[in-house]
């Protein structure tokens, strides 16, 4: 079986959709990810919300050591095509990305302005498991009081994060992927506070 | 003829551009993420903002539920649960509660709605600042230096005038505290539904190309002012002469013979829904 690009995606699109509408809250794309059978150093997740999102009308950055193998791949199978990351719509961020690798791209990325604040960046970032347990407390437009969530990415990411949407509406929105098929989205609008691992 | 081969309606590329300004709509609450709006198979000015969301939303196993001024038998409803069923072959319901995706214009449903449901709103005008400044160049760069004060100052002339706000529907809100945003032709009786809604509300303006959107648990706040709070359409002591609703919005019958008025649940599922289960009621068994 491969993706159906119709109907899978379909499915894909609407979990990001709650998720983004609902920050912390976790998706599952068990089913879509069975689906999947490119070879890729990737999440199933990653490539299948990057196939739900991407074609030739936007551009993406990829961050990865590998990446010339999947950026290729990424740009085969969506027909969106690489740019450096102050130009990208969209910046794929593989496991095994460099923390530096990361923060600077942070810095560099699109995040709108005060006109069109919609011309800004979307993440699309891996980390090997996502847990709504303590590490980062959300709290924002989606959700009700606050929300907890574990997410592995470097303090330092949210550090740079944080001063990329300080100027709000300008900022760049989340999709974290982990490796057991969930997504989680973290738009502008929410406050993340690290509070630590309990 | 040409024959309709693809699901939704829609190729793949149009809804992923849809789909994406959907997001972004949703990231930055009440803001109008301009789109490529397309030429539909029903007339402009009849959903085709609201219609494309919809479209650009729908699965399989969505079941749908589209609602013209609380009506689901409308012309316009009709029209376009006919377009929406004939590409994606999916269920259709008036229930409310038994709806994934609603469609509606000049209605928010009285069943409150569940994180499981999303509601898109069709939307005329989408430009709250419209009144203030014709120019679309202005009205941008007015929401992007949180500018306000026109709309104020229309309020405020509004109450100079007539004693209140005179805005029948449609009444601007401020949501997240950042945009000024139009909630479209609700009624005033509405827009309290879509402060901390359950549901993700959508809304889509196909003329002038714009999508925005109201995130779950979001702070929406009508427009008003301290010595003149924000007020909904009372109806005073009336109830619907049908199912006794006193809390939802009613309209205005009038009887053509003794030319007395009486009133109507505005809604009609909702109030189909009640009289149905006050039937139960009467039909059930009752113990000593
Ligand atoms: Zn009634």
């Amino acid at each position: 079986m491969a993706i159906d690009q119709v109907h899978d995606l379909q499915q894909v699109y609407r979990k990001i959709l709650y998720s983004m509408s609902r920050p912390g809250d976790i998706s599952i794309l068990r089913e879509q990810a069975e689906q999947v059978d490119y070879q890729l150093p990737c999440y199933d997740a990653t490539l299948l919300s990057a196939m739900a999102l991407l074609d030739g009308e936007v551009s993406f950055h990829l961050i990865s050591e590998k990446q010339q193998q999947v950026g290729g791949k990424i740009s085969e199978y969506t027909l969106a095509k690489q740019a450096p990351a102050d130009k990208a719509d969209y910046i794929i961020v593989l496991q095994d990305a460099t923390e530096l690798s990361i923060l600077q791209a942070i810095y560099q990325c699109k995040i709108g302005d005060l006109i069109d604040p919609q011309n800004s960046s979307t993440w699309i970032i891996e980390t090997p498991k996502l847990s709504n347990t303590a590490e980062l407390k959300l709290m924002g437009p989606g959700i009700k009081n606050e929300v907890k969530l574990f997410t592995g990415i470097y303090t330092k990411a949210w550090q740079a994060r944080k001063e990329r949407i300080n100027e709000y509406p300008l900022g760049i929105d989340l999709i974290i992927t982990d490796a057991q098929a969930h997504i989680v989205c973290i738009p502008r609008t929410t406050t993340v506070e690290i509070t630590g691992v309990e | 003829m040409k024959t309709m081969t693809h699901f939704a309606f829609f190729d793949e590329g149009s809804k992923k551009e849809i789909r994406r300004a959907t997001l972004k709509a949703v990231a930055i609450p009440g803001y109008q993420v301009p789109f490529a709006s397309r030429e539909m198979p029903i007339a402009r000015g009849w959903g085709t903002g609201g219609l494309q969301l919809t479209l650009s939303l729908i699965g399989k196993t969505d079941i749908v539920k589209v609602i013209d001024q609380g009506a689901d038998e409308s012309v316009n409803a009709v029209s376009i649960k006919k377009l929406v069923q004939q590409t994606t072959n999916v269920a259709l319901t008036e229930n409310t509660e038994a709806a994934s995706l609603i469609q509606s214009r000049h209605r928010i449903p009285e069943v409150p709605l569940t994180k499981e449901q999303i509601l898109v709103l069709q939307v005329p005008t989408p430009e709250p600042l419209r009144q203030v400044e014709a120019s679309e160049y202005i009205t941008k760069r007015l929401h992007a230096e949180d500018e306000y004060s026109g709309v104020w100052l229309l309020l405020f002339e509004q109450i100079m005038k007539y004693g209140k706000t005179a805005t029948g529907a449609d009444h601007p809100v401020y949501v997240n505290g950042r945009y000024v945003m139009a909630p479209s032709p609700i009624p005033r009786f509405d827009n309290q539904k879509l402060h901390y809604s359950e549901a993700l509300i959508l809304l889509g303006a196909g003329r002038e190309k714009k999508i925005y959107a109201v995130p779950p648990y979001t702070d929406v706040n009508s427009l008003a002012f301290e010595d003149y709070p924000f007020t909904v359409e009372s109806f005073a002591d009336h109830t619907c002469y049908l199912c006794g609703a006193d809390d939802v919005f009613l309209d205005e019958l009038i009887d053509e013979t003794s030319g007395k008025s009486y009133y109507q649940c505005n809604d009609t599922s909702y109030c189909v829904d009640r009289l149905n289960s006050l039937k139960e009621k009467e039909a059930a068994p009752t113990h000593a």
